[in-house]
């Protein structure tokens, strides 16, 4: 039987390809505004210039390598997807299948559930905290963008948290790199989170329709910040997975704490009104919230219509990259316990 | 990994490839940790860690096990209960990680130490075919080439597109035999010989099985029947008390089993 694999040089070329036109997308859209941000366009340029070089050098090293007969980190990488591919694939359509599979309105609720999610959330709160009087401006889509995220988010992490207890049979019998488990639950979730970004447009031209609120060009970055919230939700799962074998505990302190940092996280509530409530300490904590970054990137896209700051987008790719970093680590550290706990 | 290391494992790879072995189990020692003194709670946990009293009982389950298989051999395992076969086996597939020694891997293996262990009760037979082929890490392409095979050989006709939760427990059996062995893997490991399904299908299975012993498969085997053993066997290893007691010719070990 052979294994599959990737030709090397076309994975770097496509790499790389992707990389300039997400470049080039981030400056045409953010021209007009980063003229005026602290760093100038010379900067952002820079910045960009530096990090493809950097991953120019990465996929150059790899091929050469490759072409050699020696093995990369990175080039090892892309050959275990390659090999797994197939069965990440399958795992990924079986929950997704499942997930609707006896219910009658199938994949539509998830279209439905942010907007319930929402329309609840709304009328609730656009009462409560006097939201309407113009403290926050279109609140049912500052509301909407939230949700979706945060939703996507806790998600991912309570179906990956069980990825590998809930595959403990498979485990013990079959030999499969484990961090596919929690991976493949990480992605078959995501679907969702693509899918509900159809409720979340289509309400936002409906809305603005009506209340002055025109999509920009600036959707586009959509897809940039659903990669950086993706491979933040799949460090997290690694993370939780991992800890779930060790100590059961960790699902129900998970469904406080996530409580907790729904709460914590500006989603139906702004910082400006916590500056204007005296908390200032929280809004520097917030600072340190991967969530709040994540959630107000989204809302710079799609309500104030403008590219976000060049600064925006390096720390949610710090929390990302930390994240998964973090995640990694401590899966990779246990994995080979994992068989004596579970 | 250091070079020397490197260098070393090169060396054994090209000298396995020479003489045609396809796995060597080479000094292989398991080692289990049993919590001592009962931890029932976090609190318990953490002031026992902090004490650094937290005990272990040490159990080994595999002491300085090896021998090798040669490509195309079909190789038995016996000894008692509670001997190290299953141990060994879940090492071999690589699911549990030796305490100390390696396992070198000349090809693919498919485990069969419990059939249908990848199914999922809420697919069709038809989506299970390709979910548990996947996880034995065949392609699509080869499954969609042998897929007609598969279902021919598991008898099951429209149930295959069923959602298997309706199935019986027979036909759960036949799909799953059917995918592990329609398909012809490297190394094939078998936990018992499998008695599935009506006469019929078990003398089927049990051609099958034959088939894929005499057609190049390396096969390992674990019975408690000395007669099947005897049968198929070129070579067998004989484990007691968690050491390799015997290892040789199929007649000598079953002859001194037996004993």
């Amino acid at each position: 039987m052979n294994v599959k694999k990737y030709n090397l040089r076309k994975v770097a070329g496509i790499l790389l390809l992707v990389l300039a036109v997400t470049f080039a997308l981030i400056d045409v859209i953010g021209w007009n505004r980063l003229e005026g941000s602290q760093v100038g366009p010379a900067g952002v340029i820079a910045v960009e210039a530096v990090l493809y070089a950097v991953a120019a050098f990465f996929c150059i090293r790899m091929v050469i390598k490759d072409r050699k007969g020696e093995s990369t980190a990175l080039g090892n990488f892309f050959q275990t997807i390659a090999r797994y591919e197939f069965l990440i694939q399958q795992l990924v359509e079986r929950d997704f299948k499942i997930k609707y599979k006896r219910s009658v309105l199938g994949v539509f609720w998830s279209f439905l559930n942010p907007l319930l999610m929402m329309i609840v959330q709304y009328v609730v709160f656009s009462n409560l905290l006097n939201v309407r009087d113009g403290s926050i401006q279109h609140y049912a889509i500052y509301l909407l963008c939230g949700i979706v995220i945060f939703n996507g988010f806790n998600d991912c992490c309570n179906q990956s948290m069980r990825a590998i207890i809930g595959n403990a049979s498979l485990i013990t019998k079959v030999y499969v790199p484990k961090v596919i488990y929690p991976v493949t639950k990480v992605l078959s979730a995501s679907i969702n989170i693509v899918l509900s970004m159809v409720p979340l447009l289509l309400v936002t031209v409906i809305y603005g329709l009506f209340n002055g609120l025109y999509l920009h060009w600036s959707v586009l970055l959509i897809p940039i910040a659903l990669i950086f919230l993706i491979v933040f939700c799949i460090g997290m799962g690694m993370l939780l997975s991992c800890l779930m074998v060790f100590f059961r505990d960790t699902e129900f302190l998970w469904s406080v704490f996530s409580t907790l940092w729904m709460y914590a996280t500006p989603i139906i509530y702004s910082t400006d009104l916590l500056e204007r409530g005296g908390a200032h300490w929280l809004v520097r904590l917030e600072q340190y919230n991967a969530l709040y970054h994540y959630v107000d990137f989204m809302r710079k896209i799609i309500i104030d219509g403008t590219c976000p700051a060049l600064r925006e987008f390096v720390i949610c790719l710090a929390f990302s990259l930390g994240m998964l970093a973090f995640g990694w680590l401590v899966f990779h550290k246990n994995e080979d316990k994992f068989v004596l706990y579970i | 990994m250091d070079h020397r290391d490197k260098g070393m494992a090169e060396n054994q790879k090209a000298e396995n490839q020479k003489d045609d072995t396809i796995l060597r189990v080479d000094h292989v020692s398991m080692c289990f940790r049993m919590a001592n003194d009962r931890v029932s709670s976090l609190k318990e946990m953490v002031t026992l860690m902090l004490r650094r009293k937290v005990q272990f009982n040490e159990f080994w389950a595999l002491k300085d096990i090896s021998f090798d298989v040669k490509r195309g051999e079909v190789l038995g395992l016996i000894g008692r209960n509670g001997a190290g076969k299953s141990t060994t086996l879940k090492i071999i597939s690589g699911i549990l990680k030796p305490t100390e020694g390696s396992v070198y891997r000349g090809g693919n293996i498919v485990p069969m130490l419990e059939l249908g262990s990848g199914f999922d009760y809420d697919l069709t037979g038809h989506e299970n075919i390709y979910l548990n082929g996947a996880i034995l890490g065949y392609s699509r392409e080869y499954l969609e080439e042998k897929y007609d095979d598969i279902v021919a050989f598991s008898e099951l006709g429209d149930f295959i597109n069923v959602p298997i939760r309706n199935y019986s427990s027979g036909m759960l059996m036949r799909l799953a035999f059917s995918i592990a062995t329609v398909v012809d893997p490297e190394i094939l490991i078998v936990d018992e010989i499998l008695s599935v399904g009506d006469e019929n299908f078990q003398k089927k299975s049990r051609a099958r099985m034959m088939e894929l012993m005499h057609g190049g498969t390396t096969v390992l085997f674990v019975s408690h029947d000395l007669k099947q053993i005897r049968e198929m066997c070129n070579r067998v290893v004989w484990l007691e008390d968690h050491r390799v007691k015997m290892f040789g010719d199929t007649r000598e070990v079953c002859d001194a089993y037996r004993l």
